[in-house]
């Protein structure tokens, strides 16, 4: 079996490269790494037209599909119709990320409350300019370190 | 975001090989007047024509124009509607082909009349809304350069120049849906505005031997200012841009700013890091009081002027 280590960046489809831009950069905070297919030397190559995002020390990119994907309900605000990102801020900054939402019209569901047992606090729903759904969270480990991934106890997954 | 400091389009000089050739095109087809010589800064063969507008077009002879006829270069003349049938009816007289394409950019979707000077320099014909009974060009509308690097010429036309962009392609899904009726036959579009990309790997739900070539929009923006407009389309091939230090030639566009504006362009430009000529004073009877020369990021010339 293989043995992946982790999560290296992520892709997210749009239909709006600007618009997506603008949605992860002013609304949530990301800052563009790089830009492909704007330069002759990615048109001669025939790459995928995207755009590398960094927020804090992850990298995804958003990607420019070259057909019309499926919508969810224009109502519906959580879900994983491909894939949903979770993105997780301190605690003390949750609400600011609800204030930028609401700031630039985006609706979003929640808070909503997670059980006092598990890692998660408090999350909110919400999808960017594509139906892409998203999610922010805090942590209430949020002030633990952890150096490596541990087993979970079931599976072939190596106990440290 | 820097102060606005270009108007309108000044001048072009396009490049021509046969400067008798060309006056008889943009003179006597397209109604171009006053030709003469005396540009301030041109050093070959050259005539510079008038119009209406107060605008001028300076055809540069040289032995091998750059006219890129196959990309999105290209130069648009306004004219009212009746001219413009006046100017078509003698074009066709003259043997010379008349195109019709599909636009992208909304301000253009009736003005879709194209034909090639004798070079190859392509020219568009944008109805202005006015019905002239002349029958010539009342000015330049807009014109366009090619670059081998979008985000620099974005960044470099707003950021240092002031304009703003009305219109981009090749940043949505709809803009590579429509390029399918382009791959189909279904909509004829302009040169430099479609092109074919080969991927350098097999295609996602495609059989590998349907090949990896797909159509796509050939991405390119345009800025406003005043009531002129530059487009700025990707090239789709390497050309060999002029020597860094080669500030003054052709061909180029001017823009018209006022006297303090190529003063605040100087030092935006050094404050920028790039290379600029000028601004330099012309002689009393140029038709230009000052000029301030330098290029784009991808090597196009251009020019800000004040006029006397």
């Amino acid at each position: 079996m293989a043995e992946v280590e982790s999560l290296s960046h992520s892709g997210i489809c749009v239909h709006d490269l600007k618009q997506a831009e603008d949605f992860y950069c002013k609304i949530l905070g990301a800052e563009v790494y790089s830009r492909v297919n704007f330069k002759t030397q990615d048109a001669l190559k025939g790459r995928s037209v995207h755009t590398s995002l960094q927020l804090e020390d992850y990298l995804f990119a958003i990607m420019l599909t070259e057909d019309f994907m499926d919508l969810p309900p224009a109502g519906q605000l959580h879900g994983a119709n491909r894939t949903r990102h979770g993105f997780a801020v301190p605690r003390d900054r949750f609400s600011t990320v609800m204030a930028a939402l609401a700031d630039n019209e985006v609706a979003f569901e929640g808070p909503v409350d997670h059980p006092e047992a598990g890692p998660f606090g408090q999350s909110i729903y919400f999808k960017d300019p594509s139906g892409n759904f998203l999610e922010v969270l805090w942590r209430r480990d949020e002030n633990e370190h952890y150096n490596e991934v541990l087993g979970m106890g079931h599976g072939s997954a190596k106990k440290g | 975001m820097t102060e606005l400091v270009a108007k309108h389009i000044s001048h072009i000089v396009v490049e021509v090989a046969d400067l008798e050739r060309a006056q008889e095109f943009y003179g006597d087809l397209l109604g171009f007047t006053g030709a003469a010589e005396g540009w301030p800064d041109c050093t070959s063969r050259h005539l510079v024509f008038g119009a209406a507008s107060g605008q001028s077009l300076i055809l540069a002879e040289t032995k091998a124009p750059r006219a890129f006829p196959d990309s999105g270069v290209h130069q648009a003349y306004r004219a009212g509607a009746t001219d413009i049938a006046a100017i078509c009816s003698r074009l066709k007289g003259a043997g010379v082909e008349i195109f019709t394409y599909k636009e992208d950019r909304p301000a253009e979707e009736g003005d879709n009349l194209y034909v090639h000077d004798p070079d190859g320099n392509r020219i568009q014909l944008v109805a202005d809304g006015g019905h002239g009974k002349a029958g010539v060009v009342r000015g330049i509308d807009h014109a366009a350069v090619m670059a081998t690097d979008l985000e620099w010429e974005e960044d470099f036309y707003v950021d240092v120049l002031g304009l703003e962009v009305e219109f981009r392609l090749g940043w949505n899904t709809a803009d590579y849906v429509r390029a399918q009726l382009w791959a189909e036959g279904k909509e004829d579009m302009a040169p430099g505005t479609r092109r074919w990309d080969e991927r350098y790997r097999d295609i996602p739900g495609r059989k590998p031997s349907d090949g990896r070539r797909v159509a796509r929009p050939n991405s390119h923006f345009f800025v406003i200012f005043g009531q002129s407009v530059l487009g700025v389309f990707l090239a789709n091939r390497f050309d060999q841009e002029p020597p860094e230090e080669i500030l003054v030639g052709t061909p180029r566009i001017a823009f018209e700013a006022d006297e303090a504006g190529l003063d605040a362009a100087a030092r935006l430009l050094e404050d920028r890091g790039r290379r600029f000529h000028g601004p330099v004073s012309h002689d009393a009877g140029a038709p230009v009081a000052r000029s301030l020369y330098f290029k784009d990021p991808c090597g196009n010339f251009l020019e800000l002027t004040h006029g006397h």
